[in-house]
């Protein structure tokens, strides 16, 4: 039987559903099975269900070691929150973690949510270009004695303003600008 | 004045509340967590100077309290009557809650987000709290700027409510239903459509008073409406499901049932001592009294009231002074025979 949703792949899950005492029966192949959202099964068709780390959790054994000793050490730069503290309270410390964090866990949040972008209300404010310019003392003269750190971060926060506000060419500047500093800062290291 | 819950509603519905809250983060300061104790004053002290005339807004009043300054047990209390969430009674850090005299509108500043926006109300209104709390919202951001991402939505403490920072919530009575065999199963399954429930009181796995808890499991990838509509039908099906229920066992059963609803008032009216278990148990037998049309008093009966009346932290703060179990029960008594209506005159 080929799979009802692709009508590609030959369907090898049967998905049975009961609502109000009505019964349909689905057939699916794994890949599309993977998409749609089962709530709490969808982990069973997520390729990256983790069965071996689950096996070796209840054995005692340990989870790769290297990997985990590495992703310990990825620390949020504005806060201070390392990796190991995000995985053992499920709480950031700050905006900026979701960004640092981000590939960590952006495949864990789509699991929690069923999803992984944002759809509804926007805030109507969120301060403008030269108003970011204000608020972090001045404009691009006096910018020089700033710690180069901070001065990525500036830019950053004007390239994500610049992409809100669909303005590209700003944009492409401030990301040029950010490209330079930090070829500045490897170079000084 | 009367509380958000003191507001009665004659509709024969088993909905009893509804709460939109809405988790909102300042992008100038780390989240509460890492907040200094000084920082967190400075950011307090900038929230109350911009909010101070979030009154205007729709002609409230607000009172501002230090929540860090209250004692635990009036935090209790609060938590009791669904002001605070359970999570911060711990918390030591400074933190303040704006909040109306009906306490139906409440905002928690620097509680486990910068802000916490909720706005409860008796009956199902969820479409209107989330207008209520949208409007706070924007007045909100006027003054300050959020923590927002193009690809995650609005960013807070828990990545369990990132995106949308809504969570609805419905409070819904369950009594016939939650007797059935398959119900638990039922509660499981509600995961598929993106809603989860628990029981509001009770131990372990034993409930009292078969108040059940309905609110969207997910934060992202849906608009508010969504969110907020897909509770709404939940709750509505779930109460029309428990009135196909309650209608059948009254054709059949209505002496039975009308024995047990006279039985549970005349304890709860007449009783010396009752455990919470015991209270909530007929309190519950009551409220589907009240709402079926088959008890009638000299004043319309708020359950729900009395529900939130007779929990410990309240009944603490009206004897003033610290209770031992069986002061409790016999507190919990007296407030019932002093809070419950006289049967009206047949």
């Amino acid at each position: 039987m080929l799979c009802e949703r692709c009508k590609i792949r030959e369907a090898n899950i049967q998905y049975t559903e009961v609502i109000n005492g009505v019964r349909t029966e689905h057939n699916f192949c794994a890949q599309c099975a993977k998409e749609l959202d089962f709530g709490q099964y969808s982990a069973i068709f997520d390729g990256e269900f983790p069965l071996a780390q689950l096996l070796s959790g209840l054995l005692g054994g340990e989870v790769p070691v290297q990997k985990k000793g590495r992703l310990q050490q990825v620390t949020c730069p504005t806060c201070g929150t390392t990796y190991e503290e995000f995985v053992n309270n499920s709480c950031f410390g700050c905006a900026d973690c979701y960004g640092v964090f981000d590939l960590l866990i952006h495949d864990n949040i789509r699991q929690l949510q069923g999803n992984d972008s944002h759809k509804g209300k926007r805030p109507a404010y969120q301060g403008t270009l030269d108003e970011l310019a204000e608020k972090e003392g001045g404009t691009e003269e006096d910018q020089g004695s700033r710690p180069p750190e901070e001065e990525i971060r500036l830019w950053e926060r004007r390239l994500k303003e610049a992409l809100r506000l669909e303005e590209y060419e700003t944009a492409a500047l401030c990301r040029d600008k950010i490209k330079e500093l930090k070829e500045g800062k490897e170079a000084d290291a | 004045m009367l509380k958000w819950f003191e507001q009665t509603e004659q509709e024969n519905s088993n909905i009893v509340c509804s709460k939109i809250r809405l988790a909102r983060n300042l992008s100038e300061y780390v989240f509460p967590s890492k907040l200094s104790p000084e920082e967190s004053k400075e950011m307090l002290a900038r929230l109350k100077e911009g909010l101070r005339d979030l009154g205007d807004l729709d002609g409230r009043d607000y009172e501002t309290a230090g929540l860090d300054e209250l004692s635990e047990l009036d935090r209790r209390a609060l938590r009791e009557r669904r002001v605070l969430s359970s999570s911060i009674l711990e918390k030591k850090a400074p933190m303040s809650i704006l909040i109306t005299r009906e306490e139906d509108i409440s905002l928690v500043l620097n509680g486990m987000d910068h802000i916490r926006i909720q706005v409860l109300s008796s009956g199902l209104h969820l479409t209107e709290a989330w207008k209520t709390a949208d409007r706070i919202d924007d007045y909100v951001n006027a003054r300050f700027a959020y923590a927002f991402d193009e690809k995650y939505g609005y960013l807070t403490s828990f990545p369990t409510n990132v995106g949308t920072g809504l969570r609805a919530t419905a409070v819904v009575h369950l009594p016939s239903l939650s007797m059935g065999k398959k119900f638990p199963a039922m509660l499981n399954d509600m995961g598929r459509f993106g809603v989860c429930i628990r029981g509001v009181y009770g131990e372990g796995r034993e409930n009292y008073g078969a108040l059940y808890e309905i609110s969207n499991q997910k934060t992202m990838g849906r608009t508010e409406k969504e969110l907020t509509d897909l509770v709404n039908k939940v709750a509505l099906q779930l109460n029309d499901q428990e009135n196909q229920i309650r209608d059948m066992s009254l054709k059949s059963h209505r002496l039975e049932r009308e024995d047990e609803i006279y039985k549970s008032y005349g304890v709860l009216k007449y009783a010396r001592r009752l455990t919470m278990k015991d209270a909530m148990t007929f309190l519950s037998q009551l409220m589907a009294g009240v709402c079926d049309g088959l008890i009638r008093m000299e004043e319309p009966c708020p359950v729900f009231r009395l529900m939130l009346g007779i929990q410990t932290a309240n009944l603490q703060k009206l004897s003033e002074r610290p209770l031992d179990k069986t002061e409790l029960d016999m507190a919990r008594a007296a407030y019932l025979r002093s809070e419950l209506p006289e049967l009206a005159a047949v």
